[in-house]
């Protein structure tokens, strides 16, 4: 049921009004703010913050949806999946009291700030620094491929806090407002068409009150490991979203199309490779549910998580490619709504996590195999 | 003010439909069961009135043992804050004419509603008779096809969709009014809405609980047979106009021969 309001909601938006957003350098506030007031956005939210006292797999169906709708969502997986499960799990009551109903309603959105230009999947070598002093702490450094910080009230940064015996970066989480002195932000021109934008940030002496540290100072890593696992699920969801509505199209195209008398999904050289990514995608979801329950059990899941991200991407990118074999040149247009599909899809294979860095994964931690790096 | 949203359980709109052996719907396919498109829109005008003026939204879905998901499923987590079910066995196969009986009956033993809400016609039958028939029955004014509805004090005031343009039409309370697709957008059911939804009172009844004399009611006491019926013929090549600078006249005369114009 869940999962049918959040499709006909997103449904009734669909894939020509996300591309005139785009087009038009908009936003897609609206539909976010829809999904908030109708209780979708806060699904993973403890009820007595206003959210639906679910979890990430409720919060994946979501997710999936708004990608299947054709107006994938990316916002979902970084202030929904991310932080609003660090703000539940690590955060101060007073903090949960401020930052999670605004979030729960969907009025609010907050960024997730962990990237750097030399600090890509290896977060110990974040190089932000935050530095206490006194009833503040003052952050110095940049932050690179950071979601859709124009939308957001607040942006939830990873930041070094000091160094521990062995030498390795002692890391900390604040929240700190989208808006504040000693912050710029430039938008990062990529080559996926959506209203959601990928910013650089640059931190100099910007003040944070020391009330927006979220957890102990020094601990913030294990909550960004923490909140990894969801990012990794969702995003396989939205994968699975992206995959979907390119197979819907294609088969629906498939069944109307005729050549020579015949709709074109008769020939088996057409059908055989859209059956082959609905198993694929079939496949992925599963995997997916399954990480998704493991980790609202609070069962280990990161293996699940990997795998299921893996899956997914590929699925994606190997249901849209196909899809748009399947149209000839209809899979060119932006009527038919593939090929700009496309790079977002393509993205699935390098973020949040790469593909290289699962392999790196599933062949040390499932298989064993010696660690390469 | 209090409204009852008369509903349907009815076969997938997109699903194929058949006839069976003896002339009436195949209902023995595993199409899904919906709520009836119609009344969606029955129900969403009746949850603005009772957000504007206060009061309840009551179903009453006459139907099968399934009609029960689709209750819980649908209309209610819409908003209605509680339902009726008759399910017997003796009411399969009414007719539009039995249906509104059975349905009059069991308005009876509702108490103080201001308004009955269907929606024009259900997309299985689509005989659109229910809302007059049920008018008769109820002896209550019957404002049917409204494209928009309004309430004034104890007057009901509609705009009524004919084939040349609007009537307002309007009468006391309490009224009966059958709604037209595109009245309203039907809203899909909110988180909170999915969630209240499991624990909304559904009074289920039988036939005599809900007062109805099963000697008026099913298939065999049905004013309508079906006499003879055949299959819908497959579906003809269509008229192609060459555009030789003059297809415009062609179009809107075959537009107006068509009256779709």
């Amino acid at each position: 049921m869940i999962r049918d309001s959040v499709a006909g909601i997103c449904r009734s938006y669909g894939r020509t009004w996300f591309q005139e957003l785009y087009k038009a350098d908009k936003r897609s506030t609206e539909l976010w703010e829809n999904l908030g007031e109708n209780g979708f956005i806060g699904l993973n939210i403890p009820e007595e913050y206003g959210g639906g006292g679910l979890g990430i797999f409720e919060i994946c169906i979501v997710c999936e949806e708004a990608a299947a709708a054709g107006t994938p969502l990316l916002l979902l997986v970084v202030s929904a999946a991310i932080n609003a499960t660090l703000i539940s799990k690590f955060g101060s009551p007073e903090q949960k009291q401020e930052f999670l109903p605004p979030l729960a309603a969907g009025r609010s959105i907050m960024a997730f700030a962990i990237t750097e230009p030399d600090a890509g999947s290896n977060s110990h070598q974040i190089a932000t620094t935050a530095t206490r002093d006194g009833d503040i702490y003052r952050l110095n450094g940049r932050k690179t491929f950071i979601s859709g910080v124009d939308e957001a009230d607040w942006i939830l940064v990873v930041a070094r806090t000091g160094v521990d015996d062995k030498g390795k970066a002692m890391l900390s989480i604040f929240v700190v407002d989208a808006e504040m002195p000693g912050l710029e932000k430039t938008v990062i021109e990529t080559a996926i068409p959506s209203p959601e934008k990928q910013w650089m940030l640059f931190f100099d002496d910007a003040e944070v009150p020391a009330t927006r540290l979220i957890g102990n100072e020094h601990e913030g890593l294990r909550a960004v490991f923490l909140g990894l696992n969801p990012e990794r699920i969702t995003g396989a969801a939205m994968g699975l979203g992206l995959a979907r509505y390119a197979l819907d199209k294609a088969a629906q195209y498939c069944r109307e199309r005729e050549v020579w008398g015949v709709p074109i999904g008769m020939h088996q050289g057409v059908s055989h490779p859209l059956a082959e990514r609905k198993i694929e995608l079939e496949l992925a979801k599963l995997m997916t549910q399954k990480a998704a329950t493991l980790y609202d059990q609070d069962l280990p899941c990161g293996e699940e998580a990997n795998m299921a991200k893996f899956a997914a991407a590929e699925a994606s990118i190997n249901s849209v490619d196909q899809a748009m074999q399947a149209l000839g040149g209809n899979g060119m247009t932006i009527e038919y709504g593939l090929a700009d599909l496309w790079p977002m899809a393509r993205l699935m294979r390098t973020a949040p996590v790469s593909r290289e860095m699962i392999l790196n994964f599933v062949a040390q931690h499932s298989l064993g195999l010696p660690k390469s790096y | 003010m209090n409204i009852v949203v008369c509903a349907k359980q009815v076969p997938d709109t997109a699903a194929e439909k058949r006839l069976s052996s003896d002339g009436t719907l195949d209902r023995s396919n595993d199409a899904d069961q919906i709520l009836n498109p119609l009344d969606e829109y029955g129900t969403e005008a009746a949850l603005k009135l009772v957000e504007a003026n206060g009061g309840e939204v009551t179903i009453l879905m006459v139907g099968p043992k399934s009609a029960t998901e689709t209750l819980r499923k649908k209309a209610l987590p819409m908003g209605a804050d509680k339902a009726i079910q008759v399910t017997d066995e003796a009411l399969h196969g009414s007719d539009a004419v039995a249906t509104a009986y059975a349905l009059a009956q069991a308005l009876k033993q509702v108490e103080g509603f201001d308004l009955v809400i269907l929606g024009s016609e259900s997309t299985d039958a689509r005989g659109s008779l229910v809302p007059s028939a049920l008018s008769e029955f109820t002896g209550l004014p019957g404002l049917t096809f409204a494209k928009s509805i309004e309430v004034d004090g104890n007057v009901v005031r509609i705009q009524r969709e004919g084939d040349k343009g609007f009537e307002t039409v309007e009468a006391e309370m309490p009224a009966i009014v059958s709604v037209v697709k595109g009245i309203n957008e039907p809203r899909y059911p909110s988180f909170k809405g999915i969630m209240a939804a499991k624990n909304k009172p559904l009074d289920e009844k039988d036939a005599a609980g809900a007062g109805i004399d099963t000697s008026m009611v099913g298939l065999a006491n049905s004013k309508s047979k079906v006499g003879e019926w055949k299959e819908r013929p497959p579906k003809e090549a269509g008229t192609i106009v060459e555009d030789d600078g003059e297809a415009f006249a062609k179009l809107a005369d075959w537009l107006e021969e068509n009256k779709l114009l």
